[in-house]
């Protein structure tokens, strides 16, 4: 044991003896984290909605009015202009969409809905679809906005009511009967409107047409969740995932040095340089770990969530991260190739496992993929810990899945390292 | 001490060692001389445990398992590679590998001291190794196996890549170890190093042992005769009388210059002197280990 130590001492002394390393190890994550976070906390609180141009060909007053709750919303950063200079820009990729309010937009009830010839236009960049998607729903909520207002307006409803009865008249194919039926309910509705006290008419269309609570999903909220929080999971792993590279190349420096043939022509065991190497990359997320986690704490003053808890799951994660370490060393026989390799593995993963954005923003097909990542795994153990506050046998699961993942790296790489060296 | 029986080794198509045998004994300098691609290094790799023979046998001091801690442990293995840390200092370098061999307290900083003083690096000990010159990381990789101070040393060529100054402060290291009655196997490429330091010499070619003995007894064997060149006083007045004097029909003679080979350079030049024959220079040309491995292989050693 004494040995491994002496092998773990040194890996962590060559280590540090690198800024480089040192940098993608240590600094790397602190980067990572102060920039994530600050994206999360709107440092700045700048224009940072989505860009997009409206074109008002209709000039009236509820395109002023939609025009106005578009831009009153935070998620969007509006620009009007006209329609070929609005293409134009969507064309070069310059902002997210167009959106055009053609003439008639605002006549009434008819324009809005009439789906033969729709009234308002979107130009999107193919490049952005969830964007557009997104885009879409926040216009339908200014539409519902701007309508919620024409509802609270009776001289105007009234004016709908009128329209709506003379076109029942004028309906051929309606018979006489259903007509009638009509013709009663709008006649009962424009009375409503005329007679209602101002009191109780405010109180029925008070413009709030999509409203909403927010349910909390913690099951023991202790304060609120800063942005900091959240990206701290990724944030450790982005550490290990330097840091099990770092770790990977320097086997393959041994062997293209000579290093390892020294040692392994000395009085020890292959498994205990594989040990020490092992150890050393375990010592060195934990460093990471303490490092982060001291930052977090008295930096941002980031609220820890369960300690056993996150201690199992950054063990856990640690040790997978270390298996996967043996196994890349293995996937090539210079530092080039192996660092190549360790690092698209770990692109990769570390997108698939949401480690570079969030799954949900990921196309649905690439989810089932995202079960094979240990970064996904990872980053749910340590959220559990952190802030979903998993109970310890929510936590098995991740726990179990990240053990297995790295069991399996490791004694795969161990086996191939030494059909290697033969 | 060292028994190599009947190795073979073949990597697919290639054959590395072919029906290698040898036996060095306690306290002798065995020489592996060959070009690149002998077999030199395969065979260290097969002492020392790294690489499998396909079949054959290695003993070191009996033990015919070479990967046993008790026979590495007193082993030392110089690879050709520089295999040391250039991150860490020299010192950092030799207390990691003494420490790996066991070595610890004072015995580990007297060793440490001690080797930093054979490399000649005792005034820059604490300096990073990637700022050495290449001889002083050759220095240093050489002394990493010295550390534990093993009976049995396996140099694979310590002198590649080397200026003049550092080679001379290898052989003298090397030649230190002897006199403490080391047994040490020193492959090469380079005649001059087997004839300074080998005891005795195999001649290694594709895989196989063309022959193996003292360098003297190699030169005798297959170095051919060597070539005399000297310069009379005077013309010899009979030269017929000169040939059979030395028995040697394929004398040239110009003027007062005289060209023979033979296989008794000392005994033909008394022979002459004797018989009143006085000479203004001489050059007598020996043959050599160079001229051994072309005999036996119809090539040069650097071809």
């Amino acid at each position: 044991m004494k040995k491994v130590l002496f092998l773990a001492v040194k890996d962590l002394k060559v280590l540090l003896s690198s800024k480089g390393n040192i940098f993608w190890v240590f600094g790397f994550p602190v980067l990572f984290a102060l920039f994530f976070g600050a994206i999360y906390s709107g440092v700045g609180k700048g224009p940072s909605g989505m860009r997009i141009a409206v074109v008002d060909e209709d000039m009236s007053e509820f395109s002023d009015s939609y025009t106005s709750k578009l831009k009153s919303d935070e998620a969007l950063e509006i620009v009007q202009q006209s329609r070929d200079e609005a293409i134009e820009q969507v064309r070069k990729g310059q902002i997210a969409a167009a959106v055009v309010l053609k003439k008639g937009f605002g006549d009434g009830f008819e324009a809005l809905f009439n789906s033969d010839e729709p009234k308002l236009e979107i130009a999107a960049d193919p490049s952005r679809k969830m964007e557009s998607g997104y885009l879409q729903g926040l216009l339908a909520k200014a539409q519902f906005e701007a309508l919620g207002e024409k509802f609270a307006d009776r001289n105007w409803m009234r004016q709908q009511i009128t329209l709506w009865k003379d076109d029942v008249k004028d309906a051929n194919d309606l018979d006489a009967k259903q007509a009638k039926l009509f013709l009663d309910f709008f006649g009962a509705f424009d009375t409503l409107l005329k007679d209602v006290n101002e009191q109780d008419f405010n109180a029925g269309f008070d413009g709030e047409m999509l409203n909403f609570a927010k349910l909390d999903v913690n099951r023991e909220y202790e304060g609120p969740i800063t942005p900091f929080q959240i990206t701290f999971p990724q944030v450790l792993l982005w550490g290990f995932i330097g840091c099990t590279a770092t770790f990977a190349i320097s086997i393959v420096k041994e062997r293209t040095n000579g290093t390892f043939e020294r040692l392994r022509v000395g009085p020890i065991e292959r498994a205990h340089i594989l040990g020490g190497k092992g150890l050393s990359c375990f010592f060195t997320c934990i460093l990471i770990m303490c490092i982060l986690s001291i930052g977090a704490k008295a930096i941002f003053k980031m609220p820890m969530g369960n300690w056993l808890l996150f201690t199992t799951a950054v063990l856990c994660t640690i040790l997978c991260f270390v298996g996967l370490m043996m196994f890349i060393c293995t996937l090539g026989r210079t530092e080039q190739s192996v660092g190549a390799a360790g690092w698209a593995i770990f692109m990769i993963t570390g997108m698939l496992g949401g480690a570079m954005m969030p799954l949900a923003y990921m196309p649905a097909w690439t989810r089932p993929f995202s079960h094979i990542s240990p970064v996904k795994w990872g980053i749910l153990a340590l959220e559990g810990a952190v802030w979903r506050n998993f109970t310890p046998l929510e936590m098995i699961n991740p726990c179990l899945i990240l053990l297995a993942i790295g069991t399996t790296a490791f004694l795969l790489g161990v086996a191939m390292l030494r059909r290697q060296d033969k | 001490m060292i028994k190599a029986n009947n190795l073979k080794k073949r990597f697919g198509s290639t054959v590395a060692l072919d029906d290698v045998s040898f036996e060095v004994r306690k306290g002798e300098t065995f020489g592996l001389l060959g070009p690149n691609g002998a077999g030199k290094t395969t065979t260290i790799r097969l002492l020392c445990g790294l690489t499998k023979p396909d079949s054959g046998m290695v003993a070191l001091n009996g033990k015919t398992d070479p990967t046993l801690v008790e026979v590495r442990s007193s082993l030392g293995v110089v690879p050709q590679t520089l295999a040391i840390y250039e991150e860490l200092s020299a010192e950092e370098n030799l207390r990691f590998f003494g420490r790996i061999y066991g070595l610890s307290g004072r015995q580990l900083k007297e060793r440490v001291r001690n080797c930093l003083d054979i490399a000649g690096l005792a005034q820059r000990s604490k300096e990073r190794v990637s700022k050495y010159s290449g001889g002083m990381k050759r220095r240093l990789n050489m002394v990493c196996s010295f550390l534990h101070e093993p009976p049995l040393l396996l140099l694979d060529e310590p002198t590649v890549g080397v200026d003049p100054q550092s080679r001379n402060s290898i052989f003298e290291t090397i030649e230190a170890m002897k006199k403490q009655g080391r047994t040490i196997i020193y492959t090469t490429h380079y005649m001059e190093e087997a004839e300074r330091l080998c005891d005795r010499v195999a001649i290694l070619d594709h895989g196989r042992i063309l022959d193996m003995d003292s360098v003297h007894n190699l030169v005798v064997k297959h170095g051919g005769p060597s070539r005399v060149e000297a310069e009379l006083e005077q013309s010899p007045s009979d030269p017929e009388e000169i040939k059979r004097l030395i028995d040697n029909k394929n004398i040239q003679l110009e003027g007062t210059k005289i060209r023979f080979e033979t296989s008794q350079p000392m005994e033909s030049l008394a022979t002459l002197n004797r018989s009143g024959v006085s000479f203004k220079s001489l050059k007598v040309q020996t043959a050599n280990l160079e001229d051994v491995f072309l005999n036996l292989t119809g090539r040069r050693l650097r071809d």
